[in-house]
């Protein structure tokens, strides 16, 4: 970035950004400093991916037109704690409306790759059109600036997400990589292809310990474009931090806003996974395609009876002090550690475990390592097959696909493969287009056409309103579980205002664990962007931004084609309600309809004017 | 008075899960959860008698607390 000013919100075209725009079908290269047309473009990340696919009109995701574009938040690659994101954003593959249209999407994760990329001295890279032969990205820093290069991957063919980046390390020793796996090169049958992104643990280890840019398909669009892996190549430029981003980094780790997932070990309460023992007291762990029995089943996958049986051990990303990792090893009979086989948050647990009925560790982690490996969504494929498996249930007579049923891991197993080699296009194209062609959509368990993460819908109604990954764009899902809230009032609250600011991080370049209660509009990020830029902006400016690019975001999915009818959660939540979870009951239809309107109203008239 | 508490999660390690427990009438559920030792930093939730309730909330006697570490991200 080249900032001539001191107060972006107000002076953002004073602040110049570094883009490479690559065509791929001819390997022209465009580099551009270019003028930020508001704070959403100086943050970063999607508040500015989703302005620039605002300007094209895009039918088809797997299109010559549909960019996939690359780029990093203002404070990625920063002294500030978790600062390690990269962006991924496009017209979705798997997410459109029921006009057929592709939904505009992004995708984010962390590991090193961000941090490097962003120390090469670009912020953001376009890809458009597609190669005719499979090539990879070599973003460089040189002396004269930034330098981008494709290169042949004939040798990464048909190799998962893991073994490219083992593979390009060996070329590459000093760099970063982000690269998809078969699925995403099967494009054409998996819409759900995630980034691998790589971490330096992974890199020292050689363990395939990966952060992934799951949601959404960008991973297939990377496919579609021939474009099989990045590599950022750059020295490291982690400077020391100064005093005032040191008070805030200690914030993060001792002031409680990321305790939750820190280790026990440090008082903390042990990563997402924990997650699970919360719910269960609610029997809200979603159990077999989100239907929870009411019973104790879920407490086979409690971190308790795990290590039993298995070793996890604690591990970060690069320079976080969270700390969040649960990474999971077999264990050998004299009781040392063995193979590393995945690492547990709550989501991929859940979906590749207990709601699809496996609740043995070991083959809940084989199934994650699975899905990590081909390169896929884990939310998408898990969800996508426990419908599958819901269907059989209700068909043993005429089963589809191989006759999978919930708890059968050798069929899932089967079924993953399968997807992530791309022959078996009902699993790899989700959720939404299986349920269409077996006619039974009600408990297909996605919103908008993208699959809902592990948290039941009869606790999240805002589900509806989530403009990207359904819990991570829309924070409302511990809004009746923490909180208790279970009136209209602070349900609309919560949806038009407090918890869409959580797709803050999805612009600045920090994971979300940096506070993900309160978001990025604080005086701990006021505090950072002060420190790192000279910037005078407030908190107030910050959350002004969150809420117009999440709300340009809204105005787009319905530029996409997308009625109001399809802001729902799925139809069994409030036709055939569940009576084991034990919560208040927010999701009967005369609920849903009272909140619809009372959102709309407030949302309706912010959306317009957005995308002019 | 007689308060059965019960805890889950992290908060279980070293104490218990379910337990009838003594407390002199008045005592709130912040108070309840710093003499068990709890961190205040991860207490997120507190169920009395199944339904949510504010951690100044006073118990009675015959009460079912349950006190659940914070609960956000996945």
């Amino acid at each position: 970035m080249k900032i001539n000013t001191t107060t972006p919100a107000t002076n953002p075209e004073s602040i110049y950004y570094q883009r490479c725009t690559v065509n791929l079908s001819t390997g022209k290269m465009e580099f551009a400093e270019v003028p930020c047309r508001n704070l959403e473009d100086v943050l970063g990340g999607f508040g500015r991916s989703f302005q620039d696919l605002a300007r094209r009109k895009i039918e088809n995701a797997y299109c010559d037109e549909n960019p996939l574009i690359v780029n990093t938040g203002l404070l990625t690659g920063s002294t500030a704690m978790t600062g390690l994101r990269t962006y991924f954003s496009g017209y979705s593959p798997i997410k459109g409306s029921k006009k057929g249209l592709p939904a505009a999407m992004w995708s984010t994760g962390s590991g090193k790759f961000g941090a490097k990329f962003k120390w090469t001295g670009l912020d953001e890279l376009i890809f458009e059109n597609r190669s005719d032969k499979p090539v990879y990205a070599v973003i460089k820093e040189t002396e004269s600036g930034p330098v981008v290069e494709l290169k042949p991957a004939d040798r990464l063919v048909g190799l998962g997400t893991h073994d490219k980046i083992m593979e390009l390390q060996k070329e590459y020793p000093d760099a970063h990589f982000a690269a998809i796996g078969q699925a995403g090169e099967n494009w054409q049958n998996n819409y759900m292809g995630a980034v691998a992104l790589s971490t330096e643990n992974q890199l020292k280890s050689k363990e395939d310990k990966c952060r992934f840019a799951g949601r959404g398909g960008m991973g297939s669009l990377m496919g579609y474009k021939n474009l099989l892996a990045l590599v950022a190549q750059s020295t490291d430029k982690m400077a020391k931090p100064s005093e005032l981003v040191k008070a805030a980094n200690l914030n993060v780790i001792k002031g409680g806003g990321s305790a939750r997932i820190q280790p026990i070990s440090r008082g903390g309460g042990g990563g997402t996974w924990a997650a699970y023992d919360v719910l269960q007291e609610f029997h809200a762990v979603p159990v077999n395609n989100f239907r929870p029995q009411g019973n104790a089943i879920p407490e086979k996958l409690f971190r308790e009876n795990v290590e039993k049986t298995h070793d996890v051990k604690i591990e970060a990303c690069y320079r976080c002090g969270i700390t969040c990792h649960n990474n999971i090893y077999e264990r050998e009979a004299d009781g040392s550690r063995g193979e590393f086989l995945a690492k547990f948050d709550y989501e991929p647990l859940n979906l590749l475990g207990t709601n699809i009925g496996i609740h043995e560790a070991g083959q809940a982690a084989r199934l994650i390592q699975l899905g990590d490996n081909y390169g896929m969504d884990a939310i998408s494929l898990g969800v996508t097959i426990s419908y599958a498996m819901a269907y059989n249930e209700r068909h043993p007579e005429a089963p589809i696909l191989n006759g999978v049923n919930f708890g059968d891991y050798e069929k899932a197993r089967e079924l993953i493969i399968a997807a992530g080699e791309g022959r078996c296009p009902e699993i790899g194209k989700g959720s939404m287009r299986l349920s269409e062609e077996t006619g039974e959509t009600d408990y297909a368990y996605h919103v908008k056409g993208l699959e809902i993460a592990a948290y039941q819908p009869e606790s999240n109604p805002g589900y509806a309103w989530a403009i990207a990954g359904g819990h991570m764009s829309m924070g409302t899902y511990g809004l009746l579980t923490r909180e208790g809230k279970s009136d209209i009032d602070s349900w609309v609250q919560g949806i038009t205002e407090d918890k869409l600011h959580i797709v803050g991080f999805d612009m600045i370049g920090l994971c979300k664990f940096f506070d993900i209660a309160k978001g990025i509009g604080t005086q701990m990020v006021v505090d950072c962007l002060k420190s790192e830029f000279d910037f005078e902006i407030t908190a107030e400016e910050i959350r002004a931004a969150v809420r117009r690019a999440f709300l340009r975001g809204m105005a787009l999915e319905f530029r996409q084609g997308y009625s109001k009818d399809e802001f729902r959660i799925p139809a069994e939540v409030y036709k055939n309600p569940n009576p084991n979870v034990k919560l208040p009951n927010i999701t009967s239809p005369e609920f849903l309809t009272k909140l619809e309107e009372r959102v709309w109203e407030i949302f309706e008239p912010e959306l317009e004017g957005l995308l002019d | 008075m007689q308060v059965r508490v019960k805890l889950v999660g992290v908060f279980k390690i070293d104490r218990f899960r379910q337990e009838m427990c003594d407390y002199p009438e008045g005592i709130t559920v912040m108070e309840v959860a710093r003499q068990l030792g709890l961190s205040e930093k991860i207490l997120g939730i507190a169920l009395i008698n199944g339904v949510h309730s504010g951690f100044d909330s006073i118990l009675q006697d015959g009460d079912d607390l349950t006190l659940m570490p914070i609960l956000e991200g996945g």
